[in-house]
């Protein structure tokens, strides 16, 4: 209830001061920004009549629409939409997965659903409607809350707050299609801070979850309804020579089941959270500093998650974790012209987990490596390595998990020219191992990965027509299975009607091959049409056909499918300064 | 002499008691990590108490005890708080954890409780769980001690190993083949899981959560045991934006247009042997693994 009255006292300064400004004598109107409706279709025919191995990916039809303008009363007053919306919802993760027709209000906090209203005069900002908000890495960020809050920018001052429903309540459905349902959550956010742009930025943000237990019936089987508080510090800062240093702390208090009885045992925080028998309490905290510039960045990493460490505003953070990682970019062999040949790429790591010690102990080594050369105006050679080594204690098994990916790839890219035509030859080859670790017998199966991948691009100097052609060799292989694969596939775009219209298509021709069965065959067309109609509208189309036909790898022999894709729309572009 | 007989009269009453009720404890011996959720499952703990035939109805408490494999008990019932049950009759009565270790009246020792306050787990070791029914008022024994062990360790979902976060695969290369892998679970348990693979295409003025949790994914596998996935899209990377991105009423070069990437996000949801999340009350309680956000883009075009 306060928080509705700031609200509207909030909303009667609003209009106030923007009556103020109505009162100038030539109060400058502007709008900008985008409008657009689309289509999308899909069609799906299997052979034979019956056979339902190939499922649909895709939603039948779908009309997507957005409207993103900016209005600008004066200099000071903006007011931007950001209405994206979908007419069938498509979720099958999360909240509102299963759920097909929606409620009002499930609609309009359905995640693929976009209703957001930020205007704003000077340096306060009023946020109404769907709104995803970061405040920090730790506190909250990642999900979309249907509400209202504010965002206060004086002078150097950060006051932030917004309140809403992050998603709303869903009955549980045993199907068929089953809907896994949902509880209502309501979400806060809080944030105060201090921020020189370019200089510092200290901040305490403070976010809580809360989910109605009574707000679906029946409720769901697996998901509990649960609550959540987190407080977090967060400092950057910003030195000379683009040197940096960033970090916060977070402590969580989470309750992972709020059917669970209060526990008097546990200590409370009231009032942003009372503590049930399932309530923990951990901490999490996150530093780096580096540098940063044109040619050389170098930048140290640290993440500690603690295994009770739990936050409604990043739903799928993985807890339980220690990460720290080296990372660095640089530019080195000096051309004439000053520009550089070599670009270097490179991090290097490690992810520990199990670090509260309730869980196997488990370490990932990753090193990544993308190292490209441009030895002269024809030869450029590109080389990358990526290693992602996991390995755990073994427990209740005789063995530990011990899997180990590593992936190699040479890119060689190779052009000459005449007065005609410029032509690229790019040849491509990655070796990829897998070796994984048996529990129980301890014996280790690797599975080898070879690609070979062969482009030319022609490119006309004196026509608009660019095609492309490419073949690849894929081969997988572990005991018992090996898998090959072939591709032919060839491209052509050009511009059509006075450059007001764009016309790109491709063709791909796949066969594949498991084991000693016979071989899978699968023909790819697909265009895009792109047409300019007047300076502000443009019509784009998409369209695509895919043929498959297995070998007699599956039952019934000889299953086929036809599938295709339609996406059409529409897109205005305005802006008034420029009429 | 009157000590003596104070503890042979104990001793009958408690034969007598034990007589009178027979429990059966059944138990996991790889229950989830967070205490909390084995009330939510059945098949973790089950509890079986028979009268015999006749005998009048009795309130009872039940005095439960989780132990170290040396005997040291790190855990035990406050029975002052504990709550009373009635059992009468040959028929069985069926118990979970709901009433057999309810974690408000349960009081922990040292590290133990600080890493069920902190965490809501033990320490990954194999304990040892005690029942006993006992009477409310002296907490005398009403039954015999029934023990299991079992082996706890927190389930630790799989990690997305490729492609890793923020990879740029070649448009060309990713439309015969996009290999996946990721970890196994861990511990591993002797009952198959199944390792729901998604990938969803992040579409335009959608954040990369806002596609996982609003699209239709692309990719949706069940796999069964295996940690590796390769997948043949069967599709075009050549669908573009509008092209027209500086606005000056011509389309931009192909050039510009191919440096646009595409987006995927992927993740993992790992399923029990009955087809449920592994994990229910540990993150998002779907047991989905923290997703991965990938590229597609025409490397070929770009230079």
């Amino acid at each position: 209830m306060k928080i509705k009255f700031g609200l509207c006292i909030l909303l009667i300064g609003w209009i106030g001061t923007s009556e103020s400004f109505g009162q100038d004598k030539k109060p400058s109107f502007s709008a900008s920004g985008t409008m657009g409706v689309s289509y999308e279709g899909y069609g799906l025919s299997r052979n034979p009549s019956g056979w339902l191995g190939y499922t649909p990916r895709k939603p039948w039809n779908q009309v997507r629409f957005n409207f993103t303008p900016t209005f600008n009363f004066g200099k000071n007053f903006s007011l931007p939409f950001n209405f994206n919306f979908a007419a069938i919802p498509t979720n099958f993760a999360g909240p509102y997965a299963g759920i097909k027709k929606p409620n009002f209000g499930q609609f309009i906090t359905n995640p693929m659903n976009n209703f957001g209203l930020n205007p704003k005069y000077k340096w306060a900002e009023l946020q109404l409607g769907t709104q995803y908000l970061k405040y920090s890495e730790l506190s909250t960020g990642d999900i979309g809350i249907f509400g209202a809050g504010f965002d206060l920018r004086p002078k150097t001052y950060r006051i932030k707050f917004f309140t809403g429903v992050s998603q709303q309540g869903i009955n549980y459905f045993s199907g068929p299609p089953s809907v896994v349902g949902a509880y209502k959550r309501k979400n806060w956010m809080f944030q105060l801070g201090k921020e020189k742009e370019g200089k510092y930025m200290v901040a305490f943000n403070f976010a809580k979850g809360k989910d109605v237990p009574s707000s679906s019936s029946p409720p769901p089987l697996t998901v509990k309804p649960q609550e959540g508080f987190v407080a977090s510090l967060m400092t950057d800062l910003f030195f000379n020579q683009g040197w940096y240093i960033k970090a916060e702390g977070a402590r969580s208090i989470f309750t992972k089941d709020l059917n669970t009885p209060l526990d008097s045992s546990i200590k409370n925080f009231k009032p942003f959270i009372d503590a049930h028998s399932s309530t923990v309490k951990d901490y999490a905290g996150q530093a780096s500093f580096g540098k940063k510039s044109k040619n050389f960045d170098i930048g140290v990493t640290g993440k500690y998650l603690g295994a009770g460490f739990q936050t409604t505003g990043y739903p799928y953070l993985q807890s339980d974790r220690l990460d720290y990682t080296i990372n660095t970019r640089f530019n080195a062999w000096k051309n004439k012209d000053k520009t550089y040949k070599m670009n270097v790429v490179a991090s290097l790591g490690q992810r520990v987990n199990n670090v509260s010690n309730t869980a196997l102990k488990a370490k990932q080594f990753i090193g990544n490596l993308n190292w490209y050369t441009q030895f002269n105006d024809n030869f450029s050679l590109n080389v990358n390595y990526n290693n992602f080594g996991f390995q755990t204690a073994s427990g209740i098994n005789p063995f530990g998990i011990k899997n180990v990916s590593n992936d190699m790839g040479i890119n060689p890219t190779y052009t000459w020219s005449n007065s005609k035509m410029v032509h690229l030859l790019s040849l491509s080859y990655n070796y990829s191992k897998y070796d994984e670790r048996d529990v129980i017998s301890g014996a280790s199966s690797s599975n080898n990965t070879h690609t070979v991948m062969l482009n030319y691009v022609p490119t006309f100097l004196k026509k608009n027509i660019s095609p492309d052609f490419s073949v690849l060799y894929f081969s997988n292989s572990v005991p018992g299975v090996k898998i090959r694969l072939m591709t032919i596939s060839s491209g052509l775009s050009f511009p059509a009607a006075k450059k007001k219209m764009r016309l790109r298509g491709q063709i791909q021709y796949n066969n594949g091959k498991l084991n000693s069965f016979t071989s899978s065959n699968n023909f790819i067309a697909s265009c895009n049409i792109d047409l300019k109609l007047n300076k502000k509208l443009t019509w784009n189309t998409y369209m695509t056909t895919n043929y498959f036909k297995y070998g007699n790898e599956i039952i019934p022999n000889g299953a086929n499918y036809l599938e295709s894709n339609f996406r059409t729309g529409f897109q205005y572009r305005f802006d008034t300064k420029k009429n | 002499m009157k000590k003596l007989a104070f503890l042979s009269w104990l001793c009958l009453i408690v034969i007598s008691a034990s007589a009178q009720f027979k429990i059966d404890l059944i138990m996991s011996s790889t229950p989830p990590g967070n205490l909390t959720e084995w009330v939510n499952r059945r098949e973790v703990l089950t509890l079986l108490v028979t009268g015999q035939a006749g005998i009048p109805p009795q309130n009872l408490k039940i005095k439960t005890e989780i132990k170290t494999t040396d005997g040291t008990v790190i855990g035990n019932t406050d029975l002052a708080r504990a709550s009373s049950f009635a059992f009468a009759g040959s028929a069985p009565t069926i118990l979970t954890a709901t009433e057999v270790m309810p974690m408000e009246n349960m009081v922990f020792t040292g590290k133990y409780k600080s890493s069920l306050q902190r965490t809501g787990k033990l320490p990954a070791d194999n304990y040892i769980l005690c029942v006993q029914l006992v009477r409310p008022v002296d907490f005398a024994p009403a039954s015999e001690v029934k023990c299991k062990s079992f082996y706890l360790a927190a389930t630790q979902l799989p990690v997305l190993m490729k492609p890793y976060n923020e990879e740029v695969l070649d448009a060309k290369l990713a439309q015969t083949a996009i290999t996946f892998r990721w970890s196994p679970v861990s511990p591993r348990t002797t009952a198959l899981i199944t390792y729901r693979i998604q990938a969803f295409e992040i579409l335009n003025k959608q954040t990369p959560m806002q596609a996982l949790r609003a699209n239709q994914p692309l990719l949706d596998q069940e796999i069964r045991g295996a940690t590796q996935y390769i997948w043949q899209p069967q599709m075009s990377f050549i669908w573009v934006q509008p092209g027209d991105t500086d606005g000056d009423g011509t389309f931009d070069p192909l050039k510009t247009i191919s440096q646009q990437n595409h987006g995927f996000i992927w993740t993992i949801q790992t399923l029990d042997d009955h087809g449920l999340p592994v994990t229910q009350t540990d993150g998002n309680g779907e047991a989905r693994s923290e997703p991965v956000v990938f590229y597609v883009k025409d490397k070929v075009q770009k230079q």
